[in-house]
């Protein structure tokens, strides 16, 4: 197993509750990310929460992104652990949302903006471009971009302009294989850039999901004592998984390992039963 | 031939410019040679037009209701953008919904008020102008504001731009294309008060004035040529915005179907 060792939170979700119009979507949430590190490894991580459709997933990155306030609760990010503001997350959303009216150079100058003087977001934006793949469109309209294109343009964005932790809200989702593996290469990418970056991911894709974190939630339903369904999802005590416990973490190719198969099918079982 | 009449089908451009001539050919011919003669013939209305403008001043008349046209458009766009953009803060909300009523109100009650409030002829019909473009452009300008997106403005939020600069990318410069094709599809509505406008207020003459002399004596050659200038010259106007459109916003255009 890879010796490893938990550092300071980095993501703390205090139970969370959110409701529209008396409707509990969200109840109680808390989790917690600490920052891993893995000695003689420069690698930040990877953790998942999963969530089936509809059931709040989108509310809960809006809340993690400071762009939602919930009705109770409270998150807080960064080693300072201070209350979420918008900004201080970075949020790839699923439509991968760029300004369409900036070339895609300034639609990341405008991110490096953020945290750079005009001549240091310059080069930073030159380095995102050469390490996203991304160079020979620089001058190129976001429509003119392809999907693959369009995602890693959305991440290299919110890298320019965040603090180390970046939330995906269904990276995954419509996409076919070949892109599915693209995507886990660029996320991979971005836990390498450093050794502080911490990707969060909110899917319904339970097998990549699972393959690519090291921690994982499980969002669903809980039944009182006499079974009758509890309103808004939250994440029970034993749907917090620690894969890098249960040695399931970092390796290259988890996803053809049985233990990994068998585990991915525990929490078919248990979604199911939710 | 066939895709000429299959939905959403693409034709090539020859094609197209062939059946777009062959339909104004036909209208020509229509006009030339239909036997009830509720028009003016092509050649009365021709002769009419020549003499007109070596007779009346058609052109110059022309220039001076553009150039009207133009200073009540610039002043208008002006005020509707700032009363649009103003919605951002909710205490200007009412301010741009009653802007957008008022396009209900009838121009002839309107300009008595004007009369009374500015002094001279030029401002009364200026003044009349404005006020009616600015209610039309406020009600399509945030039309257009509210198709933003939650996404769009989260987006813009996420990048920590702040509130207003997040408005300013995302609603300002984003939709600054939009806000153009509002200010395109409104100026027709100038040449349709400029008429009346002109009528009212005769001294400074005006295309307008023009065509209220051609229809008051019978004289339908001259209201048809009448006609036929504003239309050309509508048609100038629209390729102008949709030429500075493709100019200044390349982008624009990348996403609109074909």
């Amino acid at each position: 197993m890879t010796p490893y060792f938990y550092k300071a939170p980095v993501l703390t979700l205090d139970n969370v509750s959110m409701e529209y119009a008396g409707e509990t979507v969200l109840r109680d949430i808390s989790a917690q990310v600490l920052d891993v590190c893995r000695p003689g490894m420069n690698q930040g991580q990877v953790v998942g929460f999963y969530g089936r459709s509809g059931l709040g997933k989108s509310v809960l990155c809006r809340i993690m992104a400071g762009l939602l306030a919930p009705t109770r609760g409270t998150v807080h990010v960064g080693t300072e652990q201070v209350p979420v503001t918008p900004g201080a997350v970075g949020f790839v959303q699923q439509q991968y949302p760029l300004f369409n009216h900036r070339t895609l150079q300034d639609n990341l100058t405008v991110a490096a903006g953020r945290k750079f003087e005009p001549e240091e977001a310059r080069r930073q934006v030159d380095a995102y471009l050469e390490r996203f793949q991304l160079a020979p469109h620089r001058k190129k309209y976001p429509a003119h971009l392809s999907g693959g294109q369009r995602q890693r343009a959305a991440i290299a964005q919110q890298l320019l302009c965040s603090d180390h932790l970046i939330l995906l809200d269904e990276p995954f989702s419509g996409l076919d294989i070949a892109m599915i593996d693209e995507v886990k290469k660029i996320i991979l990418e971005v836990t390498t850039m450093d050794e502080l970056n911490t990707v969060v991911i909110v899917s319904h894709d339970i097998q990549t999901t699972t393959a690519l974190a090291d921690r994982l939630w499980l969002l669903g339903y809980e039944r009182d004592a006499e079974g009758k369904l509890l309103p808004g999802a939250t994440i029970s005590p034993q749907h917090q998984y620690n894969l890098a416990e249960m040695g399931l973490a970092w390796h290259e190719n988890v996803e053809a390992e049985p233990e990994f198969n068998r585990f991915v099918e525990h929490l078919k079982d248990e979604i199911r039963s939710t | 031939m066939k895709e000429l009449f299959s939905p959403n089908a693409q034709p090539r451009r020859t094609t197209f410019l062939l059946m777009a001539a062959g339909q104004g050919a036909l209208l020509l011919l229509l006009w030339l040679f239909y036997p009830l003669r509720m028009f003016p013939s092509l050649g009365e209305v021709l002769r009419s037009l020549q003499d007109m403008i070596t007779t009346q001043g058609l052109i110059q008349e022309l220039w001076a209701s553009m150039t009207t046209a133009l200073q009540a458009l610039t002043v208008a766009t002006i005020l509707a953008l700032l009363i649009s953009y103003l919605t951002a803060l909710p205490f200007f909300r009412p301010l741009a919904y009653a802007a957008s009523k008022m396009r209900y109100l009838t121009l002839t009650g309107l300009t008595f008020f004007m009369a009374l409030m500015v002094n001279s002829g030029h401002e009364v019909k200026l003044s009349v102008l404005i006020f009616a473009t600015t209610v039309y452009l406020v009600t399509g300008m945030t039309s257009v504001i509210l198709t933003t997106t939650q996404q769009e403005m989260d987006h813009a939020r996420t990048l920590g731009l702040g509130e207003w600069r997040s408005f300013l990318e995302v609603v300002v410069l984003g939709k600054l294309d939009d806000m153009l094709e509002v200010v395109r599809q409104n100026f027709a509505i100038i040449w349709t008060m400029i008429t009346l406008v002109e009528t009212l207020y005769q001294s400074e003459g005006g295309i307008g004035l023009l065509l209220y002399k051609q229809n008051r004596y019978l004289h339908l050659d001259g209201v048809v040529a009448i006609q036929l200038v504003i239309l050309a010259a509508g048609a100038a106007q629209d390729y102008l915005f949709t030429l500075l459109r493709r100019v200044f916003f390349p982008y624009s255009a990348l996403t609109t179907a074909r």
